[in-house]
């Protein structure tokens, strides 16, 4: 066996990371390693990588064992890792992005001598690069291959590749895989951090599954498919639903045909129709990344679409700012607090205030006092540790930030309601708290479109679910069609074969 | 107490910045062969040794206040302007040709020369925010350029059809407005006019402004995350243009002040020479763009300045011992500046944070 893992445990105070995992790799094998957002792969790899330390267990290159202070350590044992945000120079040429580190040349830089390696290099491995040009101008495509070439340089047997595909098109996504599949013909051998299963499906010879931190299992790709390595990833049974069913009256938000080109030739959106109710919950479900970002900023008024129109309560609202947008009746949590809900700098009562400071204002000023009653107001109804209203924002955890927001956004009291990841990093309690006034919102005739990437919260709040994959959306589910089975199907493109 | 211990600290950064300057200005006067305590003595009385030296750093601070104000303004709500020296040549020259030809009672003549001189900065300045608006060009790149636009044109208006030609040398400037029409100095025989009241009154408004009114609240927010403001029902667009207006406004404003209140006339490059423009914005970036702030920075460097000419005066060290302090004050500011920039840069792969802050073609915004 090249590489064993074993036992690995990581704990960041009272959170568990990896709990006991064994792992293990042989010389030439593609093995991956599929979970949900947050299973721990990722910090299995950066334990691997040397990135982090293990709390405990051994890890054995060769049947030795091995200790990896930093990445530095890893690389001199043959351990190279390819980040799913790439880590390269933009400004220098792929040639010298490839050697940075083992630079050729004894006390000046060696150019000549760095670009015949590099041609050597992807000779040897036929993977095709242009040495001489600008890595800023590449195709991201071809920053990974430098990405893999540079891993090889350092002389890497085994690589581990974080997130491969996801920011590069279909057509680059299947060279990739032959590329993997190539070296590991040739001997190296490969570590697939994905959530894509069909990827998985195609390149890995075994599957080992995380799910909250501990290994599920590890399958040969032969023996298992799409549909059993979902229910693994996801695995628990669902808590039966406390909630009334819904009674959905009138139109409230109203999508037609919604399209937006994305950065690559890909569309971010691609004719998005989609209705939510006064009294409905209507869950967006997806692995992130696949067009919900792009759609809530849409209907938000944050980016223009390129086509359709977007109706909230009957009225044509395409086109319009955040401002009329709110103004027409529409409050929005937002799927990164610190992005678009929060101003670190800002004070908790400033940050606390964004969107009513007109309702606060008289003559033109802010009325100091009634801000701080409205803010105390919600520090004390979701127990909101703020110390003084007057901290810091930077200074508030996340979760407090987060029920911040909620409140904030809650205390609008709009007819129609974007949650977007509203229980993000948030503990149990508030999460409890935050899917309670959710649903009392929606008793009270609320319309709300929930996007998650929880598919259990999903589940527990929705009426209704559509699932995103690639800027469309793969299928539309009642939540009692819905179970996690067909939705992790669907949000792994699985569905869109047979469709 | 809480808020108090806030405002030292936010005093510390400019506190060490302005030591460490008077440090490096020592080592220059060790080399130009002075004695340090001397100079700085020299230097201390040349801006505040008499009564008449204090108000003559008064009446330089006037104009170096109302440009930090301006860029005061601009910088909180998130916006650079950088453009004062040429919207102060506008507003200068506005007032020195509205002194001249609007008839009325003189303090009639003030006023309106002033608020013209307003209005042709911040028009100038509201420009540039509506070439970032319409063509997403950057607003440090556009607001400096003018700059050159606006002086040359300047130049040219008071070197051929606004000329004075009732005096017998070539300089290329207005005549001379009546007396009727100046502002009136504070104290007799001092250099100090009521531009300094104007340039207070200022401070005390972009304070309030920014700290108290509904439109402060939402510049502030959209200087800290402007997406977090957009989000929250910002409109960017119109803050930012009337953001603009005001922050070139009050160049404009200071331009004004100087031409009604000291040099009674508009003569070709004699605020740059003065180099207020500069000065100002540096003694914003100074405080951070805090008003108060701000303004106590405006007073310093004006101190140096005038302090500067002490020294030349009274002791065989150059004037330039002045500039040196300020050089290194510069230094400071430019690393912080590119430490955020750097920071910012590191970012970038959140294409929504880069593309509001640096503008891209590719983007749609709805705002």
């Amino acid at each position: 066996m090249l590489l064993e893992m074993e036992r690995i445990t990581k704990s960041y105070g009272s959170v568990i990371a990896n709990k006991g995992i064994d792992f293990n790799l042989k010389a030439g094998e593609v093995h991956a390693v599929v979970g949900e957002n947050g299973a721990g792969k990722t910090t299995l790899m950066r334990i691997l990588y040397g990135m982090e330390q293990a709390t405990s267990g051994t890890i054995k290159l060769n049947g030795r064992e091995a200790r990896f202070a930093d990445p530095k350590d890893a690389i001199g044992s043959g351990i190279g890792m390819v980040h799913q945000h790439f880590m390269l120079f933009p400004d220098f040429t792929v040639a010298e992005n490839i050697v940075i580190g083992r630079e050729p040349g004894a006390v000046r830089f060696d150019r000549k001598a760095a670009i015949e390696q590099v041609e050597a290099l992807s000779k040897t491995y036929g993977i095709r690069v242009d040495p001489r040009a600008k890595v800023g101008d590449c195709p991201l495509g071809v920053q990974q291959r430098v990405e893999i070439l540079k891993v090889l340089h350092q002389g890497a047997e085994i690589i581990i590749l974080d997130e491969p595909t996801g920011v590069l098109t279909p057509l680059e996504v299947g060279e990739l895989l032959e590329a993997i599949k190539k070296l590991a013909g040739m001997g190296k051998s490969f570590i697939l951090i994905t959530h894509k299963l069909n990827e998985v499906m195609s390149v890995a010879d075994r599957i080992t599954v995380l799910r909250d931190g501990e290994a599920t299992g590890t399958l040969n790709a032969s023996d298992t498919n799409v549909e059993e390595l979902s229910r693994l990833m996801v695995g628990r049974e669902l808590a039966p639903s406390t909630k009334k069913p819904a009674n959905p009256k009138a139109n409230v938000l109203d999508l037609r045909d919604l399209s937006l080109a994305g950065n690559g030739p890909e569309p971010a959106l691609s004719e998005i129709n989609l209705t939510v109710r006064e009294g409905e919950i209507v869950g967006v479900a997806g692995i992130s990344g696949n067009g919900q970002s792009e759609l809530i900023q849409s209907i938000a008024g944050l980016m223009k679409p390129d086509s359709g129109t977007i109706s909230l309560l009957g009225k044509d609202v395409t086109g319009s700012g955040a401002r009329a947008l709110r103004d027409a009746g529409l409050a929005h949590i937002p799927e990164d607090r610190y992005i678009w809900g929060a101003s670190k700098a800002a004070t908790v009562a400033e940050t606390g205030i964004m969107g009513h400071q007109n309702r606060l204002g008289r003559y033109g000023m802010l009325r100091g006092k009634a801000m701080k009653t409205l803010v105390s107001d919600w520090v004390k109804r979701f127990s909101i540790k703020a110390g003084s209203l007057d901290n810091k924002t930077q200074n508030l955890s996340g979760g407090n930030l987060q029920k911040l927001i909620v409140a904030r956004e809650l205390a609008q009291n709009t007819p129609f309601l974007i949650a977007a990841e509203p229980t993000r990093g948030v503990d149990i309690g508030a999460m409890e708290t935050i899917h309670e006034e959710l649903l009392k919102r929606r008793a009270e005739g609320g319309a709300i479109l929930l996007v998650s990437s929880e598919l259990s919260e999903i589940l527990k709040l929705s009426d209704r679910i559509v699932v995103m994959y690639e800027g469309s959306i793969a299928g539309e589910l009642r939540v009692d069609e819905a179970s996690e089975d067909k939705l992790s199907l669907l949000m792994a493109g699985g569905g869109v074969r047979h469709a | 107490m809480h808020k108090i211990g806030a405002w030292m600290l936010s005093l510390r950064g400019p506190l060490i910045a302005i030591a460490i300057g008077l440090l490096a200005g020592s080592i220059a006067i060790l080399v130009a062969g002075g004695s340090i305590a001397e100079t700085y003595t020299e230097m201390w009385k040349g801006a505040f040794g008499s009564f008449y030296f204090f108000t003559s750093t008064l009446s330089r601070a006037t104009p170096l206040i109302l440009v930090a104000m301006g860029a005061a303004v601009a910088f909180r709500s998130g916006f650079f302007n950088l453009g004062a020296e040429g919207q102060m040549a506008f507003g200068g020259l506005s007032a020195a040709l509205i002194g001249l030809h609007v008839p009325g009672p003189g303090w009639f003549v003030c006023i309106v020369a002033m608020l013209g001189g307003i209005v042709a900065g911040g028009l100038w300045s509201a420009m540039a925010g509506y070439f970032d608006v319409r063509f997403r060009v950057n607003l440090l790149i556009t607001t400096m350029l003018l700059n050159y636009i606006a002086s040359l044109f300047a130049g040219y208006l008071v070197t051929y059809p606004f000329k004075d030609k009732t005096g017998a040398g070539a300089m290329a400037q207005t005549q001379m407005l009546e007396h009727a029409v100046w502002l009136p100095k504070l104290f007799k025989g001092m250099t100090v006019h009521a531009g300094f009241i104007i340039a207070i009154a200022a401070v005390v408004i972009l304070y309030v402004y920014l700290a108290r009114s509904v439109k402060g609240y939402e510049a502030r927010m959209l200087g800290g995350n402007p997406l977090f403001a957009v989000y929250g029902g910002v409109r960017r667009t119109s803050l930012m243009l009337t953001t603009m207006f005001a922050s070139g406004g009050l160049a404009g404003l200071a331009g004004a002040a100087e031409v009604l209140g000291s040099q009674y006339r508009y003569i070709d490059g004699s605020f740059a020479s003065a180099d207020y423009a500069w000065t100002g914005i540096m003694a914003a970036l100074l405080a951070n763009g805090n008003p108060i702030g701000s303004a106590v920075g405006a007073f310093f460097l004006a101190a140096l300045q005038t302090g500067g000419m002490g020294v030349e005066l009274n002791t065989d060290v150059p004037l330039e011992i002045g500039s040196v302090i300020q050089a290194v004050l510069i230094l400071f500011i430019t690393v912080k500046f590119s430490w955020r920039f750097m920071r910012r840069k590191k970012r970038s792969d959140r294409r929504w944070i880069s593309c509001l802050i640096w503008p891209c073609s590719t983007r749609r915004f709805a705002s």
